[in-house]
């Protein structure tokens, strides 16, 4: 069973309110949920690759005067935790787009990626977004796929690696799941008050 | 060599929202079932308000199986196939009732008799070219007593609109003349259904809170609905969602007349030679089983429903079973995607909630305008409805507002990720010559029998009322305020969770794999349940009107007994 007295004291009179005082369970377990990395998650890249891979995903979703961005929301942890476990068939592929946009940059910049001033990078990565980086047939896929991986590190539960501290749901105000939602929680034009609880932890994992 | 079991009297194929339905009135009725399901039970604990394990890698479910068997689809009958890329069927006791949207609909009068209305309206000209509509051999008044049962046995929440021909605005006005209330309330509205429904009186239509199973209240001993916003594709942490898991399955347990096999994936439905069937072989833990059976209910999904049968080859049915006709895989129809979605210049939080929360409008469903002139028939159900998640919000569609990435997507999605929203349109399918499910010729699942496959062509009279659906919902919201407003492509359909047809039901031998009661024109003591005896889709989810049709095969089997069983 979780452990109650960690909620707080509205979830707890909300709950109330909604009925939930039947539930036998509420899933929302711990602010800091046990970490889920599997083994060998801080072996998918080298350290050349890493510094790809930041150096894209720092771009694509910067930190700015609007609050952090995909690195300080542990994007590139999840992503590593995902290629070392769940997505692990995809591992390969990955790392041959990461090698690809390498490979690209040193041809049109004449160097790595990683070494690129942010103006530099951003004209690659648009370039792959609109599909007409010359000689990398696949870019718009691996552009693709490198963003979703990155909005799913900024904006899954933490349970998975990324969403550091919860700033990912801080940056589009999600409020965090709850065990039961009260009417005024789903009113138009109101601030919800964040709940930050990950809905997963190391009692209760996959 | 198959372990032969003990022989029961009704061997059940899945235990999802049809099988799940069925085994109650067997079971009270006396009859010994073996219920053979491929997955497991699942724990109400284990469901959890997790966006990436339900929605992103649905894994929901309580074994693989499934994705090992994921039909392919092709867009033309010389076409590329591709593989779906997830399995609409869920394999655990109450199947894909487990996490879907447990909207829970009656079809219209109009939709059991849509060739002949039709005819009798627009005259023969409008029917669809290539179609293979037909009015369904019962009508609406003969399944109204069975929607009522589900409503009562399974849980719906709503609001009628017409009881026995008294209409009453609170519900849908145009709803079929039901006989009584709903047993419980419809769900809550939020924010901004009530809004959008408050908006679409202003445009003189008639907006409702649609039927679901889901408790709004306490009902048969489980809570109302927490609304916490994870229950597509996510089960419910309460069970306030009525899966046939927690209603009907664990009613027909207390009889001590189910017995569940689990992990039990059927391989075939057995026949003798004289033509009628013998039971099902099934895996379990690598072994293979024999489950005699007097008679066989196959209640799978739409696609593996005629996927076991093409497979079931047998001497009296080389072509696979009950399919001496060619007719199994035959009008098979799918409900198309077409979304429209919207931008508020303020929050809507549509975060919290459930899809069923929703506002619903029928003025443009169905038969209920004049569609002289349009060039199609059938019509779109609209419901804007609440529940989002996170990874879903930030993945938001930038109305050409805004770049993808970058600074000024940050800046963008902080502003407007709690601002958009997206509405579910379901728009009247039919039937038609060239759109069919056979076995595919190359890809096969890890037991080497070949998966099935769908072709599925776009038809015109669908993509115009999909269309014009979507026209009459961009001007829904354009009325509430939204700022702009974006409808999804109109593709052909590929693998979906709404899937009909394929042993349709009917009267003529020749060309129906099912009767007017479920059971087969050719292997008389098998039933067929599901979506797949379907003849029309309505503008409506399947669910409740698949598990009416399957409390009615079981009744029936039940009063006809001893001719059925033999």
């Amino acid at each position: 069973m979780p452990e109650h007295d960690q909620e707080s004291p509205r979830l707890s009179r909300r709950s109330l309110i909604a009925g939930a005082a039947l539930v036998p369970v509420a899933a929302l377990t711990s602010a800091v949920p046990a970490p889920a990395a599997p083994a060998g998650a801080q072996t998918v890249f080298s350290p050349s690759e890493r510094r790809t891979l930041e150096a894209f995903v720092g771009r694509l979703v910067p930190s700015d005067e609007l609050g952090p961005g995909a690195l300080e929301c542990g994007a590139i942890n999840y992503i590593e935790q995902a290629l070392a476990g769940a997505l692990a068939d995809e591992k390969a592929s990955f790392l041959q787009g990461l090698a690809e946009v390498d490979t690209y940059a040193r041809k049109v910049q004449d160097a790595g990626f990683a070494e690129l001033p942010p103006e530099k990078r951003d004209g690659i990565i648009a370039a792959m977004e609109q599909g007409t980086a010359a000689n990398f047939p696949n870019a718009r896929a691996v552009f693709a796929r490198f963003r979703r991986l990155t909005l799913e590190g900024m904006f899954s539960d933490p349970y998975y690696g990324g969403n550091t501290d919860f700033r990912g749901w801080e940056v589009i105000r999600y409020p965090g799941p709850r065990v039961a939602v009260a009417p005024e929680d789903q009113q138009m034009k109101v601030a919800i008050q964040p709940y930050r609880r990950s809905a997963l932890g190391a009692n209760n994992g996959h | 060599m198959a372990i032969n079991l003990k022989p029961v009297d009704v061997a059940v194929i899945g235990l999802g929202a049809a099988g799940g339905v069925a085994v109650l009135p067997l079971a009270r009725a006396g009859l010994k079932i073996a219920g053979i399901e491929a997955g497991t039970w699942m724990d109400p604990h284990s469901f959890k308000p997790d966006e990436l394990h339900n929605n992103v890698r649905g894994l929901l479910t309580s074994v693989p199986k499934a994705n090992r068997e994921v039909p392919t689809v092709r867009n033309s009958p010389s076409g590329v196939v591709r593989r779906g890329s997830i399995h609409p069927m869920m394999n655990a006791v109450g199947g894909t009732s487990i996490h879907y949207w447990a909207q829970s609909w009656r079809l219209k009068v109009w939709d059991f008799k849509v060739r002949s209305e039709v005819i009798k309206r627009y005259g023969a000209g409008a029917l669809p070219k290539g179609s293979t509509l037909e009015d369904w051999p019962v009508d609406y008044d003969e399944l109204e007593p069975y929607y009522d049962t589900i409503e009562h046995e399974v849980g719906v929440s709503g609001k009628a609109g017409n009881i026995q021909g008294k209409l009453d605005p609170g519900g849908n006005v145009f709803e079929a003349p039901r006989q009584r209330e709903y047993p419980m309330p419809p769900l809550r509205g939020s924010g901004f259904t009530d809004h959008m429904a408050e908006t679409a009186k202003q445009l003189g239509w008639h907006p409702f809170r649609p039927p679901a199973a889901i408790n709004s209240q306490e009902y048969q001993g489980r809570p109302g609905c927490a609304y916490h916003g994870y229950c597509n594709r996510g089960g419910c942490h309460i069970s306030a969602k009525n899966s046939t898991a927690v209603t009907t399955i664990p009613a027909a347990m207390k009889t001590k007349n189910l017995t569940i096999f689990d992990h039990a994936q059927v391989t075939r439905i057995v026949a003798a030679d004289d033509g009628r069937v013998a039971g099902v072989t099934y895996i379990k833990d690598g072994r293979e089983y024999f489950q005699p059976a007097k008679v066989v209910l196959l209640a799978s999904y739409t696609y593996e429903n005629s996927r076991l049968l093409l497979l079931s080859k047998s001497k009296p049915y080389p072509k696979g079973l009950s399919n001496n006709h060619g007719q199994v895989g035959r009008h098979y129809f799918a409900h198309y995607q077409s979304g429209v979605s919207a931008l508020f210049p303020y929050d809507i939080n549509v975060w919290y909630g459930t899809p069923a929360q929703a506002a619903a409008v029928d003025d443009w469903a169905d038969d209920n305008y004049d569609h002289s002139g349009l060039g199609f028939i059938g019509g779109t159900s609209l419901q804007p409805h609440t529940e989002m998640h996170p990874i879903e919000a930030a993945s938001m569609n930038t109305f050409d507002l805004a770049p993808t990435w970058g600074s000024a997507w940050k800046s963008f999605v902080r502003v407007n990720a709690a601002r958009w929203v997206s509405a579910y349109l379901q728009t009247s399918t039919f039937p038609y010559e060239d759109i069919y499910l056979d076995l595919d010729s190359e890809v096969k699942d890890p037991l080497g029998d070949p998966v099935c496959r769908v072709t599925s062509l776009l038809k015109d009279n669908e993509r115009l009322a999909c269309e014009y659906g979507q026209k009459k919902m961009q001007e829904w919201f354009q009325a509430a305020g939204a700022v702009s407003t974006a409808r999804a492509p109109i593709g052909p359909p590929g693998v979906s969770t709404h899937a009909y047809g394929g042993t349709r039901m009917g009267d003529n031998p020749e060309t129906h794999v099912v009767d007017r009661w479920g059971f087969s024109h050719e292997a008389p003591n098998l039933g067929v349940l599901g979506a797949s005896v379907m003849g029309t889709s309505g503008a409506r989810n399947p669910t409740q009107t698949s598990q009416a049709l399957a409390w009615r095969t079981a009744e029936h089997l039940v009063k006809s007994w001893k001719s059925i069983a033999g």
